[in-house]
Order: C-alpha cells, then structure tokens, then sequence
C-alpha cells in the first residue's frame, strides 16, 4: 500500500527577526488538491509562512517537505512553484503573452506547446486576445487575472496566493473570488492562499488555518471554523460576536446553568466549551459568546426546555438592506442581533425580550 | 433643438457680457504674476550672462574677418566649411566623441555595481553610501585632476607599483594620453552615473525579483531579464549626462591630456584665446554643441523605440 503524501508539510517551523518570534513552532499538513487559507491579523505570520514554502525565507528551526521532499535548502527558482503577489508583480516591460511565456521558456517548452499552454491559460482566467497588451493598459482586476495565468501556465506543483485580492475593489474582488475557486477546482492544483479577510477565508477554502502570534490557533473547514470555534480568538476573529460574562452555579453533563451579575440564569451546553480542557466546577467564572444571528428578539414560547431568555432595551437599529442589525444593552455591555424583519413595536428605548439555544453558546472558562 | 442650444450658448454669452470676458482673462493672468516675480531675479541674470553671450558667439561664427576686428566683416559660412572640410579639425572632434564614449562605459562599468549595491540597503546604509559617493564633488575638480596627476606621472606611485612587481611599465602612457583623459574623467562623472542608475533601481518594484524567482529564473537571469531591463531609464540618463559633461570638459583634458589629446574644447580655447581667432572658435563650439545634441537625441530616441520602450513611459 502506498502512504498518502501530503503536498506540503511544515514541521516545527521557527523563525524569528531579532528578538521578535514570528513562528513559533508551526505544524502543517496541506492535502493534495486542496484549497488551503492562511487567515489571521497583520503580523500573525501568515505570510511568513508562505514566504518559507515559496523559498523566499528560511527556517531557523523545522523543515519544510513539498510533495514529500525536503526543500530546506533549495532556493525558491528551483521550487517549480507558481505565485500571485498583492501587488501583481506582472513584468512592466513585457506585454501578456511575454510575461505568461516567461517561466515557460526557463523550462524550455517548445515553442508550439508554449503557444498552446498560453492560450489555455488565457482562456482560463477570460484574457483570451489582450496577448499583445501591456500591464499599464489593463486594469487592476485584469492584471490580477494575467499574473494568475501566468503562475498557473508553468503547471506548478503548488499556487501560492499573497493577499491577491486585497489591492481590488470591493465588486471586482467579490467577482475574483468565485474566479479563483472556479479556476483552482478546474485545475486541481494544491493551493495555499494568504488573506486576513474572513470572509475570502470561509467563502473559498477547503480548509482554514486560523493564526495568531505566530502560532496556529485552530485549522478545520470553514463550517467547523466559524460553528464551532476552539478558542476565544478565533470566535473574536471570525465573524461577530456578542460576549457575556457570568459564574457557574451547577455543572450537569448534559447542561451548564451560568449566573449573570444579575441574578438571571443562563444555561449552556457543556460540549460548547471552547479548547480542549472541558473541565469546569460550580463558582468558576465563565465567558458567553452568541453570534448575533443566533439571537432572536421577542422569540415567544419556545419548546426547547432550556431556552434561554433575557430582557433589554434596544439602543440602536441599523437598516442593512436584506436585513436589521438590532444593538440591545444588556448589563451594561452592548449586544447585537441580526433580523430579516422588525416588528413595529421595536423602537429605540423600548424593551424586548431576546432569546437563544443553549447550544448556540460558546464558552470560555478563564 | 438641445444641441443648437448649447452651441449657441457661448456665442450669446461672448457678444451680450464681453466686459466680464475680459476681467475674468485679466485675472487669469493676474495670478502669474507673483510667479513671475520670484523667477525675475534668475531670468534676468540668464539672459544677460547665458543667452546673449551664447547668440553673439552664435552670430560671430558667421562672420568672416582677420582677427578681432569685425569692421569690414561680410558674413558666410566659411568657418563652418573649413571646420568640416579639414582633417586635424574633423580628427578632434572624432577624438572627443571617442574619449566620451570611453568615459560613460567605465563610468557605466564601475557604477551600475555601486548602484545595484545601494538598492539592496537598507535606507539608512543607502544615506551613507549615497554620501560617500557624492563626496567627490565637495573637492574641486582641477585638485581632483591634480591628485589623479601625480599618481599617473612616469615615476609616480601607479608606474613605480607596476614597476615593483617586476614588470616594465616604460611602454605604458597614462599622463598626456587618451588613457589619462579617460581615469580622470570618468572619475569626475562617476557620482553621475551612480545616482542616476540608483535611482531608477530603487522605483523598482522588490516583488518583480521575486515573481521572476518563483518562475524559476536564477538571479543571473533575473538581472538581465527583469533589473537591467527595467534600470535602462537611469543606465539612459546617467549616459546622456556623463557623455555631455564629457563632451565640453576643458580642465581634465588639458591638464591630463596636454598637447597630445587635442580635443575640441582644448583646440577651440586654443583658437579664441591664443590665436585671436575668435570668429572660428565661435564656429567650432558651435559645432560641439550641435554634435552633442544630435547624439544625445539620436541615442535617447532610439532606447525610447527600441524593444523596451514600455520600460521608458
């Protein structure tokens, strides 16, 4: 039986500049065909990551295997990887067909395969007849499609994608996105995308690796990412988030009852503790999180028999088009929630009453 | 019924209101004014010491006298005619445009390293660097050459070097040859040619060098593939002026070059001040500053039209 090789490993990369650790001790599998997103904040070390599988950074600790063989010490040009940068980077002096054939005549592909694979990969990315045109006559979404023609024309073992959106407006980025996801799963080619945008993150990927300071924070689908989060931070850094702070009173192994400072009880499922030590005692203090989706004004009699329920006065109403976003006080901190409709009693000062499953609770023990 | 409406409308405004036509031009101009204020100082001395002095020596190479006296002078092309019609004169400026081109390839040769050096930096090494090579140009010229003078004479430190390392050096001229001309010269120009090669390095943008790695090009191949592509604008520039300055220096060529390098800025001094001949040094200076023109144009339309002319925009 032949063992399943991963396409790129990382293990127990290290890297620091000076006295700053940028990786501190990174384990990563990427899979074959996938989709894969590096997501965090600025200066998480996601790019430096990427920098490492590239070639364009080494490691001061841990290696790094693409398609199963060491790379450590062979510079990026060997690598036969592709790349798009944010900046696009298309050669200024070369029109498109040049800057596509320009990997293809390092590897020496005859002329009549090369003419062949450009035209593909044009066709591709919809560039088909700009050939002749230079990168100052294209526009910003434009450019973008040719640097990713001319990454993925050489056929590389890997497509490195640097923030490739983020230098795009609003309507071309959105346009980019399902591009890319069409043309990676069209190609099959194992991808690893860099963003800090999250919802480029869970609308395109296969997989997610959450990071921050220089470590991983959690990697799953992003169904499993934003459902079921496995620390404070990616529940913070995925989505919105409402949080509430309260004390255990009784810990069941089916149901957690939770005391606000107001006395009001709230119960949660024990299953919805966040990381992997679940263990937790009655008088311990505990942290909420409700996405604002999942918090329904006025929810009537429900037949859930922990639901739970809470009064507040609604401080502000924003009209977002296909939906409402109601901000409630509620001992003193501000919560949101998301509606399609209003009803004609909510009014800004007035009391409703707001609703959520125990199981649409997140919580972090302290 | 739109469209003659707005043709027409200019019409009637012009012919019905002409009195705020015309204010609205006198404030216009009105706000050069000040401008024109602050550059008077500078145009009048221009004027004065640059271009009059320039169209005088301009109307003496037409002029056809003995000596100083333009009393019975009638006015021809006759300096012009000799100028290209005698052979010592046409070898001069052959010489010149030589020692020229010599001058911007070891300028080129010795800068373009320096330069590549300076944009890999870090700002703050860059700033020092930049200094350094800039500090040439706090010392005088004529000391620079004097320096360079007393290394190159027959027993000075570069002769008695070779010299002591056993091998005969009596056949080799530095002082009073092209040679001397050319280390003296490029020397001067160096700092040109470094910072302008330098700063079109710098406009380039660092994540080219990386596409073109990932592409799989070695450095080699993305130097001469995407870098020296893309620095041809400064390569130009530093070219143009290293060769113009070349072209119209006097003290270098004088000092180091001496009778035996006679290039036309040394023969046409000769001509205006030794032989009074002031009619025909006129022509012959004009005739370098023609020379020099047509060749920097000619050189720079053609990099501007030659295959990387994107690189130019």
């Amino acid at each position: 039986m032949q063992a399943l090789v991963n396409d790129v490993e990382i293990r127990g990369a290290f890297k620091k500049y000076g006295s700053n650790i940028i990786l501190n001790g990174i384990n990563l599998e990427v899979k074959q065909g996938e989709l894969l997103t590096l997501l965090g904040p600025s200066g998480c070390g996601k790019t430096t990551t990427l920098n490492l599988i590239a070639g364009f950074l080494e490691v001061e600790q841990g290696e790094v295997l693409i398609k199963g063989k060491r790379v450590n010490d062979v510079p990026a040009y060997k690598r036969d990887l592709g790349m798009v940068f944010q900046t696009y980077s298309l050669f200024p002096h070369m029109t498109v067909y040049e800057n596509l054939s320009f990997g293809l005549s390092i590897r020496k592909i005859a002329k009549e395969e090369k003419n062949r694979r450009i035209g593909q990969a044009l066709e591709l990315v919809r560039m088909t007849g700009l050939e002749g045109r230079y990168p100052r006559e294209l526009s910003g979404g434009q450019r973008q499609r040719v640097a990713i023609a001319r990454a993925l024309v050489v056929q590389p073992k890997l497509l490195l994608l640097d923030e490739p959106l983020s230098n795009l407006d609003a309507k071309l980025r959105h346009e980019l996105r399902a591009e890319i996801k069409r043309m990676q799963k069209e190609v099959g080619v194992t991808t690893i995308f860099v963003t800090h945008d999250q919802e480029e993150a869970l609308s395109m990927s296969d997989r997610i690796v959450v990071m921050n300071q220089g470590q991983i924070e959690q990697i799953g689908t992003p169904t499993e990412i934003y459902a079921n989060p496995q620390s404070e931070f990616v529940f913070n850094f995925i989505g919105k988030s409402n949080q509430l702070s309260g004390r255990i009173q009784t810990v069941s192994s089916h149901m957690i009852t939770v005391v606000l400072e107001d006395g009001e009880q709230l119960f949660v499922d024990p299953d919805n503790i966040m990381g992997a030590d679940k263990s937790c005692a009655a008088g311990d203090p505990i942290k909420l999180y409700i996405r604002p989706e999942k918090v329904t004004i006025d929810p009537g009699s429900s037949t859930e028999p922990y639901f739970n329920h809470h009064t507040a006065r609604i401080t502000q109403m924003n009209y977002f088009g296909s939906t409402w976003e109601i901000e409630v006080s509620l001992l003193g901190e501000f919560m949101h929630a998301i509606h399609p409709v209003i009803k004609p009693h909510w009014k800004i000062g007035s009391e409703v009453t707001l609703g959520w499953k125990p199981s649409d609770v997140m919580a972090a023990l302290k | 019924m739109e469209a003659v409406r707005r043709n027409g409308s200019p019409e009637v405004n012009r012919s019905m209101e002409p009195h705020i036509t015309s204010q609205k031009k006198y404030r216009r101009y009105n706000k050069y004014i000040p401008a024109l204020l602050l550059l008077l100082p500078l145009l009048l001395l221009i004027i004065g010491f640059f271009i009059v002095p320039m169209l005088y020596i301009l109307y003496l190479s037409f002029i056809q006298t003995d000596g100083l006296d333009t009393s019975n002078a009638s006015y021809s092309l006759m300096n012009y005619t000799r100028f290209f019609t005698d052979s010592y004169y046409l070898s001069s400026l052959w010489l010149t445009i030589k020692i020229s081109l010599y001058c911007v390839i070891v300028s080129l040769l010795l800068a373009y390293p320096v330069a590549l050096t300076m944009s890999k930096c870090t700002p703050r090494v860059r700033g020092y660097i930049a200094l350094l090579v800039a500090s040439p140009l706090l010392i005088s010229i004529v000391v620079r050459n004097f320096g360079w003078f007393l290394l190159l004479l027959p027993n000075g430190m570069i002769h008695r070097t070779i010299g002591s390392l056993g091998i005969d050096s009596s056949s080799l001229r530095l002082l009073f040859s092209e040679t001397g001309v050319v280390i003296g010269l490029s020397n001067s120009f160096l700092p040109f040619m470094i910072l302008a090669i330098a700063t079109s390095l710098y406009n380039i943008d660092p994540s080219l060098e990386k596409a073109s790695a990932i592409l799989g090009a070695s450095p080699l191949r993305s130097f001469f593939s995407i870098t020296l592509p893309l620095s041809l604008p400064g390569v130009v520039s530093g070219s143009v002026l290293v060769f113009s300055l070349s072209m119209s220096s006097y003290v270098t060529p004088a000092l180091m070059g001496g009778a035996n390098v006679p290039v036309l800025p040394v023969v046409a001094y000769d001509q205006m001040i030794n032989l009074m001949q002031w009619t025909y040094g006129s022509a012959m200076s004009y005739v370098l500053l023609g020379v020099t023109l047509f060749l920097v144009t000619v050189f720079t339309r053609s990099m501007e039209r030659s295959r990387f002319k994107e690189v130019f925009r």
